[in-house]
């Protein structure tokens, strides 16, 4: 076999960096004929550009990023960038400060008892004691302008009929940097990856209040992300970087490796954070608030069941729909040929063919949001 | 307004690099620079000083929160880009390899900018050129202590003299094509493992 091809593979510390790891870690790349250089971030417009400039070949990038770097959004400069893969569902979570959490259980029991979908309206009605004190808006923050995370938060603060405009500040810090900043009390709330919320309730600073479950499973998360210039000269080692990364995902989502799996990542290299918080998540029994027992969540983190991985184009279509909302992106945008020119199913199904795993028939779904039933505004 | 008019703020974690391009700007006329090197109160501070360009180091967490800012229309009043002229992709290398990344207040005439890029960006590289050599003056300076103390151990506890003692150790590293450095240890763990 010839010498492996290097591909600088950016990520960032969270849990769903684990399918390049386990790819790196478990020799899934090096029988694809690659070695894997991850390398750490610390910030996503640091990745994005590092990406668009050829310092990095390929990403754990959230999935909004290669879709706003096409069309030259935020300022940014446009790079045509392509997703060909999902890199997994759920892991996200929103986590408010203690002292919020209290105020929110005197002000609505009944409501903080019920469904964690719901629990925003707990919240208007602290909101509401605030306004009515003059007191100054509550801040919330997610990860980035075109994260999934602005617009879970957006969604969850609209199913208490919050306005995000008018009722908080709403910004953004970075994964790493949320628990410092809520214990620091810039922030009262965020919504961010694992292990970033648990981290908050291990220390005694917060309490998640809703996961990604809670608001929408199926949501898009990270994607793998690569320069469409990359792609394009080197379409056979990206076909072999996509396998390498499906055969991780199905690894990593065998429930016997995931004790394995958060060992691997809670190292100083990868997530750097204690495993017991680690494997607590990757094992589906995490818990909340202090005090609390573990929940039951089988589902916190797929990889690759339930076609996760899967590059859905209304996954990207979605998103836009959202960077609409927000302003991020103008109504001249052809949405329909932006999801397709970003997001490359067709070539996920020619990698995974000599794998014989099974593809959806088509790159369209339904994304029928579920739960809130409200439009985010 | 000339060029040299322009409200320029550095945004550095490292206040010695920050030093340096505060310096090269200052010296080239821009008197109207300032500095943020922690992150507190971000928002509030870039709001208060209302910069035209920001230079802050490609690696800073605090740029996703920046992007955020200058999304939100409500905080911030002018247009913001990243660099001035995005078909300008090899200045944009230049500073992306350097480290080096700028939001500017959009309108701004490329010839203004690129004076302030160009600057920021050799300074970047200087500063990294003069962590290396130190680095690298360090490591050397190690390295001859680790020597002199191996040649010594040899001289006290083997009775060479000390042409006697470095030839034996270089020998050593020759023969297992390693540093000289790294034999010099292992005789240093060596003795030290005797007593």
């Amino acid at each position: 076999m010839s010498e492996p091809v290097t591909i600088n593979f950016g990520f960032t510390p969270l849990v769903d960096c684990a399918i390049p790891v386990v790819a790196h870690e478990m020799g899934f790349a090096q029988e694809e004929g690659i070695r894997l250089n991850l390398v750490r971030e610390a910030s996503w417009a640091a990745m994005r550009d590092k990406l668009a400039f050829g310092v990095l070949d390929a990403a754990h990038i959230l999935a909004g990023i290669p879709i706003a770097s096409s069309l030259g959004l935020g300022g940014a400069p446009r790079v045509a960038m392509i997703a060909p893969m999902g890199l997994g569902r759920g892991g996200s979570a929103i986590t408010v400060s203690n002292t919020l959490y209290q105020r929110m259980l005197e002000a609505e029991p009944t409501i903080m008892t019920g469904p964690r979908a719901q629990v925003a309206r707990a919240l208007r009605t602290v909101i509401e004691q605030d306004r009515r004190a003059g007191r100054p808006p509550l801040s919330f923050a997610s990860v980035f302008p075109v994260s999934s995370h602005n617009y879970e938060l957006r969604y969850w603060l609209a199913a208490g009929g919050i306005d995000h405009a008018r009722d908080v500040n709403l910004g953004v810090v970075v994964p790493p940097r949320m628990v410092e900043s809520l214990r620091m009390g810039w922030i009262d709330g965020y919504c961010v990856g694992e292990p970033w919320n648990l981290r908050a309730v291990q220390q005694g600073l917060g309490a998640i209040v809703a996961t990604r479950a809670d608001i929408w499973q199926d949501a898009p998360d990270k994607v793998l992300g690569v320069r469409k210039e990359w792609a394009e000269q080197n379409p056979d080692l990206l076909l072999a970087l996509i396998r390498a990364c499906v055969r991780a995902a199905r690894w990593a989502d065998v429930s016997e490796n995931r004790t394995v799996l958060a060992d691997m990542l809670a190292t100083q290299h990868y997530v750097a954070a204690p495993v017991e918080l680690l494997r607590a998540t990757l094992t589906g029994k995490p818990v909340l608030r202090r005090g609390a027992e573990a929940s039951d969540l089988p589902d916190r983190h797929v990889f690759y069941r339930q076609q996760a991985a899967f590059p859905w184009r209304s996954h990207a279509h979605w998103l836009l729909t959202q960077m609409r909302r927000c302003g991020q992106v103008g109504a001249d945008i052809d949405m329909r040929a932006a999801a397709e020119s970003v997001y490359r199913p067709d070539l996920y199904r020619r990698a995974v063919a000599p794998l014989g795993l099974p593809v959806p028939a088509g790159d369209w779904k339904s994304e029928d949001r579920e739960a809130t039933g409200e439009e985010a505004v | 307004m000339s060029a040299q008019d322009l409200k320029i703020l550095v945004i550095d974690e490292h206040p010695d690099r920050a030093a340096i391009v505060e310096r090269g700007l200052v010296e080239a006329g821009y008197t109207r620079v300032s500095l943020i090197s922690a992150s507190v109160n971000l928002i509030g501070r870039v709001q208060a000083l209302e910069p035209d360009v920001i230079i802050i180091d490609l690696e800073n967490p605090d740029r996703d929160t920046l992007e955020e800012m200058f999304q939100v229309s409500r905080v911030i009043q002018r247009p913001i880009a990243m660099f001035v002229d995005q078909s300008d992709t090899a200045s944009i290398h230049a500073a992306i390899e350097a480290g080096v990344s700028a939001y500017v207040v959009d309108g701004l005439r490329q010839e203004r900018i690129k004076p302030i890029l160009e600057l920021a960006v050799s300074r970047f590289n200087a500063f990294s050129r003069l962590r290396r050599e130190r680095d690298e003056a360090q490591a050397k300076l190690a390295d001859r202590k680790v020597v002199e103390r191996a040649k010594g151990l040899l001289m006290k506890k083997k009775g060479l003299d000390e042409e006697g003692a470095y030839n034996l150790l270089r020998r050593a590293a020759m023969d297992r094509n390693r540093k000289l450095a790294d034999i010099a240890q292992s005789v240093i763990t060596a003795f030290e493992l005797e007593i």
